[in-house]
């Protein structure tokens, strides 16, 4: 098919301007757009469907009050002023603001400092990677499952009883307002730093040598290479997974769902598992107006958090 | 296997004893750190896949006091039906990867070679895509498997409720439009002149160079799929067709402790063997092919 | 021209797909299938292989019904998933609280003719029958089990504890004594009490709360009243946060649902708890209990003019979506394997003895569905069948009948129980939990719940 080539011959010759106003339906075929539009209708297709399609939906359920027997009716912000009056809101939003923070805390040095170690290996790498990434490719359903035996209560848990060894405990673990989100992420620190320190890594190996050596002959020591170089090399990756991670953490849902149904007594009842409990708690229908309107405006949330983010550290990273 | 680039420690430091003794050492501490930590709850979990329930139960860390109880696989396997669930877990992964691979190619290829003029449209819109979080779709996608629009038949308990959506994948479409960004153009261009067409280049040229991220894409999505819990707890409400991530937490107040945790060790050796065996794309992929650089 | 071609292609096969569907509906062959609710998912092979026997039965009996079992188990969460996408079997079962609602809703079908013409209808216990009626007086359920709620107790345990296992507590003062004694003694927790965020804590907390003389509500639908602070809830809080911190003699797992629970229990880890009186068929079933670990003994009830004992049920009900002869064959299905095995001698022996055959549970006491005489009669039917220890059931079965049996809280019950679940669960895991105000708090929501017409 010549078609192509006889246009671009064309417009080489002719102008671009000449090639452009003679775009009809049929050359546009002829080009080769139907066949483009083809190889694209898989993509816009399930995209369309499935991604862009409930996007809008979202939109439109969150003002209105659908419960699957009658049509919907629209109701205005009725649904935001519900949520916002919601006395669990408030609950929820402060344990997610706590497991994020937890998460950073606990979850976030401790990948980079690990790759950092382990960048420097010098024998047998791949062993420590694979490691590193095992937790991660277990399924997050086994990995709750496995870690609710360990965290059992009773002084013959699997984690009590190693306590019990250096006479600590035993724990309640997650049988206790205190303990509950703490265990909630160790657990999921577990199961996803191996993927950071993989990223990690490979962010490391693009570390310009010359600034190493341009450093070691300024005298510099392990540490101040790693705070001067390794770090400031390393901006970028860092203030993506730290947002990446923010983002992450915000929407938890698999880890309060199944060790503890966000109890005891509300205590690890996320935003995600309060909008779950909108839509599908109730045995009688769902409120999928509320749902609705609280994903809108923890997605707005996260947009704007974004936003903000992106400009404060915009500075830092160039 | 040395390295001949200087990274953070010089070849001159590692000659000097303290270096060596205070890194070392370190790293010594990491591994054993990260085979306790890493490996050592899958290991519990093995042992106690094969240990008898009373002996898990009261001495957990306990190492087959009375014996072995290998029945617990062939419970888990046959009462339990795991074998039922691990097959439903193959079956969605599959379609799953292929809806992935083809929209994701196809995509990419027209984004990326085709390139019309509403190429860079579309790209932007991937990417805001990108950027919205799951949580926006749950409920209206829910809704839209319950009712679909113009087909009067829900599609709860089938599987096409999964592998249709898991399509959707922004970030594949994006690697791997990126990956084709990165192919020679004179290619292109030597197989437009010897008369291919689109979907002749498409087969002939550019599927067979792109194994590398295929590979990658396919091991996202086939362990995405085996981890995926949420979206088939609520589409799939008949148990004979849920996977394993479902099944497991429901059954739990059925199954004696030893049987279960059996359950669950059988749950894991697709994914951990997998991984042993595709290390290489999965730590490639993982590292986002260095595409976030500093 | 390529796309006019995928264009009418597109166009015929769904034209194709429309009219086999339209075909499929509008049947009207001789013969009807009816999908129904059999056995909770995990049930054991001989209980599936049981309920497969009476299917044939029900089948060979009415030549022109096919029968489709699904497996099916009514949790709060998943039902309103089942309900929203239409995927419910045609019989499929709900708990006396949510059966009005749903009917009122439209979400259960009209049975009313089919029910009033069997030959026992007019033999109904009115409350219980009620308990299926919607408020536009349509039969949209059939009561097919009213259970109370009662205290299960591990015979062995006592014994090893120095208690009588034939005088089980019968007081809260004397439940308390006992579960002390029982954790001393051997370790185990004495008591243990629901506490999940699955409704379940509230229902349980609730039951106690009954049985001191307290009511959650006052008033019926959504102009009723929440209680749910009153001086008995208090107390029944007190008794809790009593035997959790003072006499440790709870364990120390606080998470427990209907199902966990019950298999702590049969595993023999767990001296007392309160649950339905029907439980024992699960406690077979899911858990293969000893039989001979397991006593029932009534609630105990405080001196108290308003206690009582908190009754449920289960009631069968059909999808709005079936047509008039899938009612007829589903009101067919729910009178031979729900309803005759109560009223009909022949139906009762053979319905135990294929229970039986299969190993699964015969005699387990439940509350009569029509009225006690006729109850007394269906249990010396199937008297020969009995494999459940009844004798170590006596305290309950003598005990019940004298006790006051009083319904569930009747608006938003569901929404009742989820708001005092973190009460409950906030007095097992925090010593200083400030009760008052999270009953305050508690007591706002449902009575939002209530008034919104939930």
């Amino acid at each position: 098919m010549n078609a192509v080539s006889e246009i671009e011959v064309e417009g080489v010759a002719l102008g671009k301007d000449y090639r452009r106003a003679r775009r009809t339906p049929r050359t546009w075929a002829r080009s080769g757009g139907f066949s483009t539009l083809l190889f694209l209708l898989p993509m816009l297709f399930i995209f369309g469907a499935f991604s862009w399609y409930p996007i809008v939906r979202t939109v439109v359920m969150s003002l209105q009050h659908t419960n699957l027997v009658q049509p919907a009716t629209w109701v205005g912000f009725a649904n935001f002023s519900k949520v916002l009056h919601d006395p669990l809101l408030p609950i929820a939003v402060k344990n997610t603001g706590y497991f994020a923070l937890l998460a950073l805390i606990f979850g976030y040095p401790i990948p980079l400092i690990s790759a950092v170690l382990m960048s420097e290996v010098r024998h047998a790498r791949g062993w420590y990677s694979a490691l590193a990434y095992l937790p991660v490719v277990i399924p997050p359903v086994v990995a709750v499952l496995l870690w609710k035996t360990f965290y059992d209560g009773g002084s013959v848990g699997v984690f009590n009883t190693i306590f019990g060894w250096v006479h600590l405990g035993p724990y309640p673990w997650l049988q206790s307002q205190r303990t509950a989100m703490p265990s909630l992420v160790l657990e999921s620190t577990w199961a996803n730093a191996g993927g950071t320190v993989i990223i990690y890594l490979a962010a490391l190996t693009g570390v310009n040598s010359e600034l190493y050596e341009a450093a070691a002959v300024d005298g510099a020591g392990v540490f101040r290479k790693v705070w001067h170089v390794t770090l400031p090399q390393l901006r970028g990756v860092l203030l993506v997974t730290m947002i990446l991670q923010i983002i992450g953490t915000a929407q938890v849902f698999l880890e309060p769902y199944l060790f503890t149904s966000g109890g005891p007594a509300n205590s690890t009842l996320t935003v995600l598992l309060l909008i779950f409990d909108y839509a599908f708690g109730n045995s009688l229908g769902g409120d999928y107006g509320s749902a609705t309107a609280l994903s809108l405006m923890l997605a707005v949330f996260l947009a704007i958090f974004s936003l903000v983010y992106l400009r404060a550290t915009r500075s830092w990273s160039d | 296997m040395a390295e001949e680039r200087t990274t953070l420690i010089s070849r001159a430091e590692w000659r000097k004893p303290w270096v060596r003794i205070g890194v070392g050492g370190t790293q010594a501490l990491l591994l054993v750190g990260l085979v306790v930590i890493g490996l050592g709850p899958i290991l519990w979990l093995a042992k106690a896949a094969i240990t008898p329930t009373n002996d898990t139960i009261t001495h957990p860390m306990g190492f087959f006091e009375h014996g072995t109880a290998w029945s617990n696989l062939r419970e888990a396997w046959v009462n339990v039906d795991v074998g039922r669930y691990f097959w439903n877990t193959i079956e969605i992964a599959i379609g799953s990867w292929f809806t992935q691979i083809v929209v994701a190619t196809t995509g990419g290829y027209a984004l990326s070679v085709l390139r019309p003029k509403y190429a860079r449209f579309l790209t932007g819109l991937l990417l805001t895509t990108l950027f919205v979080p799951a949580v926006v779709l749950l409920v209206p996608l829910y809704i839209e498997v319950v009712r679909p629009p113009l087909i009067h038949h829900s599609f709860i308990d089938s599987y096409w409720a999964i592998w249709l959506p898991a399509g959707a994948s922004a970030f594949n479409v994006v690697i791997v439009k990126r990956f084709f960004d990165n192919l020679p153009r004179e290619i292109f261009e030597a197989a437009r002149i010897d008369g291919a067409g689109p979907f002749r280049l498409f087969t002939k040229i550019v599927l067979p160079l792109s194994k590398p991220i295929l590979g990658v894409v396919s091991v996202f999505a086939v362990l995405a799929s085996w981890k995926d819990f949420l979206w088939p707890l609520l589409v799939l409400t008949d148990p004979n067709k849920q996977p394993l991530s479902v099944r497991l937490p429901t059954i739990q107040s059925q199954t004696e402790l030893g049987v279960f945790l059996a359950a669950m060790f059988i749950a894991c050796l697709v994914p951990i063997a997998g991984f042993l065996i595709f290390q290489r794309s999965f730590l490639r992929g993982s590292g986002l092919g260095g595409a976030i650089k500093g | 021209m390529k796309s006019i071609r995928i264009a009418t292609a597109v166009v015929v096969v769904g034209l194709v797909a429309v009219c086999a569907t339209a075909a499929a509906i509008g049947s009207t062959t001789k013969s009807v299938t009816i999908s129904v609710a059999s056995l909770i998912p995990g049930s054991t092979p001989a209980a599936i292989q049981q309920f497969n026997a009476q299917v044939a039965e029900f089948e060979k009996a009415n030549p022109s019904i096919k029968i489709k079992p699904v497996e099916y188990q009514w949790t709060g969460p998943t039902f309103a998933a089942k309900l929203a996408a239409g995927t419910l079997p045609t019989v499929f079962e709900v708990p006396f609280t949510d059966a009005r609602s749903l009917g009122d809703n439209g979400q259960l079908a009209d049975i009313s003719s089919y029910v009033k013409a069997l030959p026992y209808f007019s033999k109904y216990n009115k409350a219980v029958l009620a308990e299926g009626t919607d408020s536009k007086g349509q039969i949209v359920a059939l009561p097919k089990g009213a259970y109370a709620q009662a205290l299960h107790y591990n015979r062995k345990l006592f014994s090893q504890a120095g208690l009588n296992p034939n005088k089980p507590p019968t007081t809260w003062a004397q439940v308390e004594t006992d579960a002390l004694a029982i954790s001393q003694k051997t370790g185990k927790p004495g008591y243990v009490q629901m506490a999940k965020d699955d409704n379940t804590a509230g229902w349980i907390l609730t039951t106690v709360v009954y049985s001191l003389g307290g009511r959650m509500e006052t008033g019926i639908g959504s102009k009723a009243k929440a209680t749910l602070d009153n001086p008995q809830t208090v107390a029944a809080l007190n008794l809790l946060h009593h035997m959790r911190w003072t006499d440790n003699s709870m364990g120390s797992n606080f998470d427990y649902g209907w199902s966990d629970i019950n298999q702590a229990f049969a595993a023999g880890n767990v001296g007392m708890y309160v649950s339905g009186s029907d439980v024992y068929t699960n406690l077979v079933q899911a858990s293969n209990i000893d039989p001979s670990i397991y006593g029932l003994a009534p609630l105990p009830l405080a001196k108290n003019k308003n206690a009582g004992v908190l009754g449920g049920g289960t009631l069968a009900a059909v999808k709005p979506s079936a047509n008039t002869a899938e009612r007829a064959a589903a009101v067919k299905w729910i009178d031979f394997f729900y309803e005759s095995p109560l009223i009909s001698k022949a139906q009762a022996i053979r319905n135990a003895q294929t229970l039986v055959a299969n190993k699964q549970p015969v005699g387990v006491p439940a509350l009569p569905l029509f009225n006690k005489a006729q109850y007394d009669l269906s249990q010396t039917w199937i008297k020969p069948y009995i494999n459940v220890p009844i004798a170590q059931m006596k305290p309950f079965t003598t005990g019940i009948f004298n006790q006051t049996v009083v319904p569930e809280p009747e608006a938003a019950t569901q929404s009742v129980y989820h708001s005092l679940d973190a009460v409950v669960e906030a007095v097992l895991t925090d010593k200083n939990a400030n009760v008052q105000s999270m009953l305050q708090q508690a007591n706002s929501t449902a009575q939002s719940a209530i008034s919104s017409g939930d």
